[in-house]
């Protein structure tokens, strides 16, 4: 799951990276961004972070 | 036939005859008239002549000696009997140094002499400011070992203080080349034409500059005046960077990955980003490439520094885990008091003086190129560290019944952060709304971590530098109000930097694809090498250790001795956690 959350940081990434070369649309290319940072957000967060809690040493 | 040549040469000599009569009568017409027109050309000439102002004295050639008896020199007597008690009779036209003192003193040298002194104010100005911001690696440690408990001081204050060397050694040899090896010339540097290296790749249609390859280890052309003044600033900025990853990890991190971990940032993390933002690279030429404003923003590093140092404190902290008896097994947390308030809030004083060279530091200049703007940047700190700390005191009194003093010193803190990146660009109104927002921010994003993300940070790290670090760079977005310019363009795209509020969504643009890289990338990068780290070296100490307190298993000595004796004593004493 690490790998996984990893991969969904970076995708969250690319997706403002890319969408700034695909349109010159400044809305557009904001909407993009921000939905980039809430996927990176996701990763980080829901992804990520779970894993961590799930071993977490207050659990033990 | 003969007759009719005959014929022909009388016609032909008096055709000749007739010939010579109207030329002569032309010329002696032409002189008649010629003559009063000619007289008069004469007058006027000579009306001219007199009428006309002595010719000007040519403008003395660069290598000619000047007259310099006109700007009255003091005399070396008079000096020597009276000396100078007003100031008036010192710099002045003596102090102009002459390239060659038997030939005296030339307009080149008067010339050469201004562009050295302009060099000069700022290699000054920077310096000093690069010092003031060394000295909060001592605001950092103070205010870090005393969020902590006594029986760690040892091991907090020692990550502190080695993080300067680790940090250092990791940027002379590779780290500042990747970072500034290509950005240049840095013209208010007088050009540090050596670091004009970029390595840039061609992605999507487009140049996308990733590190910079000149400048290891400072030597061959780097070895110049101007890269070893950029060189002392941009350190002093990567090791505070560094130093906020050791107040998130601190009471439970081995020694030895502390070191491992602050050498790879200087190195890789930090340059990388750095080099993007700063150094001529990808996030740099945002707008030059995808006409993004004026590209990714940041003028003295709430992105480059803190988020940097804030999102690397995220990943470490959640690879490493929380504390023992930080949390109860349903998940609700326990307050693990610091030892020291006392040290604390003069800790975050120190902090708040060395932004002073943060900030107004990174004009990298004081003369020229708009770097007067140095007053308001000056200015602009102060207001929104005051205002952070405001935001939140206000938000702890109401919520919670009483003004929190770590909390108050915390948001002068995210005041000040989030601040860095706009303070060249924005308002007093704006960074007074700033660091207010700032300073509700970091408590809210203090309860948010420590409640939901359950995340440990022992001294707020994460949403002091992180939370706020991206809040500054978002506000460049927002409150540049387009006054500012440094030399007329700022990252290659003439005029200045206007934000959303001030008519330009596109810059806004620039600075969230600046948040999601450093939460994208380089959570990325310093969670990838932590997780290594982690299953080579390990970064968590025994859980005995832990206990016991990392001063005696991790630095075999205790940072308070005594104090260690009254608790033997069985003397009650504040900010040791009962286990």
């Amino acid at each position: 799951m690490k790998i996984v959350g990893v991969l969904v940081v970076l995708a969250g990434w690319l997706i403002p990276v890319v969408g700034i070369t695909i349109t010159q649309s400044t809305s557009v290319r904001l909407g993009l961004t921000v939905l980039g940072i809430a996927v990176t957000l996701f990763g980080i967060f829901g992804v990520l972070n779970k894993v961590h809690l799930k071993s977490a040493i207050w659990k033990a | 036939m003969k007759e009719t040549v005959a014929v022909r040469e009388r016609y032909m000599t008096s055709r000749v005859r007739t010939t010579s009569c109207c030329l002569w009568a032309a010329i002696c017409l032409t002189l008649l008239c010629a003559f009063p027109a000619l007289g008069q050309a004469q007058a006027a000439t000579s009306t001219t002549t007199q009428a006309a102002p002595p010719p000007a004295k040519a403008a003395p050639t660069m290598d000619e000696p000047l007259d310099v008896k006109a700007a009255q020199p003091p005399s070396t007597d008079d000096l020597t009997a009276k000396g100078d008690p007003g100031g008036t009779a010192t710099g002045t036209v003596s102090d102009v140094v002459a390239a060659d003192p038997k030939k005296g003193l030339t307009l080149a040298d008067v010339v050469n002499q201004a562009g050295q002194n302009r060099i000069a104010i700022n290699f000054v100005w920077t310096l000093v400011t690069g010092f003031l911001v060394m000295f909060m690696q001592a605001g950092f440690a103070i205010v870090e070992t005393g969020l902590c408990r006594a029986k760690n001081a040892n091991h907090t204050m020692m990550m502190n203080f080695m993080v300067y060397g680790f940090g250092l050694f990791a940027f002379w040899v590779c780290g500042f080349a990747i970072q500034m090896g290509g950005g240049g010339p840095y013209s208010t540097l007088g050009g540090a034409y050596s670091l004009t290296s970029e390595h840039v790749v061609n992605f999507l249609g487009k140049p996308w500059g990733l590190f910079g390859t000149h400048g290891f280890f400072l030597s061959g052309a780097s070895y110049d005046v101007g890269v070893m003044v950029l060189f002392l600033f941009q350190m002093v900025f990567m090791d505070t960077a560094l130093t906020i990853v050791t107040g998130s990890c601190a009471e439970r991190w081995k020694y030895v990955a502390f070191a491992v971990s602050s050498v790879f940032m200087g190195a890789i993390t930090y340059p990388l980003f750095a080099n993007w933002a700063w150094g001529g690279g990808w996030l740099s030429q945002l707008g030059v490439n995808f006409t993004l404003g004026h590209g990714y923003c940041d003028f003295a590093g709430s992105g480059v520094v803190h988020a940097v140092g804030g999102i690397t404190a995220l990943a470490l902290s959640m690879i490493i885990g929380p504390r023992i008896g930080k949390y109860n097994r349903n998940g609700t947390p326990n307050a693990m008091p610091g030892h020291d308030l006392l040290v604390v809030l003069t800790g975050c004083f120190i902090l708040a003086f060395g932004w002073f060279g943060f900030n107004p530091g990174s004009t990298l200049a004081a003369s020229g190129n708009g770097a007067l703007r140095i007053g308001s940047i000056a200015v602009n700190t102060m207001l929104a560290g005051c205002t952070g700390s405001f935001g939140a005191i206000l938000y702890m009194w109401i919520r919670y019944g009483k003004p929190d003093a770590s909390m108050t010193g915390n948001g002068l803190l995210a005041g000040l952060v989030a601040i860095t990146a706009p303070s060249g660009f924005v308002s007093t109104v704006g960074s007074a709304i700033i660091g207010l927002i700032a300073g509700v921010l970091v408590c809210v994003s203090v309860e948010y971590v420590e409640r939901v993300l359950k995340v440990d940070d022992p001294v707020g790290a994460i949403s002091v530098h992180g939370t706020n670090g991206l809040w500054g760079v978002i506000s460049v977005g927002l409150f540049a109000d387009g006054t500012s310019n440094y030399g007329g363009s700022w990252n290659g795209v003439s005029g200045s930097v206007r934000g959303l509020f001030y008519g330009d969504a596109s810059q806004l643009v620039a600075q969230l694809i600046g948040v999601g890289t450093l939460i994208g990338v380089i959570f990325t990068i310093s969670y990838v090498a932590g997780w290594i780290m982690d299953v080579i070296i390990g970064q968590r100490v025994s859980a005995a250790d832990e206990l016991e307190g990392l001063d005696i298993p991790e630095m075999g000595a205790l940072c308070y001795p005594e104090f260690a004796l009254q608790m033997q004593r069985g003397v009650p004493s504040g900010g040791v956690a009962a286990d």
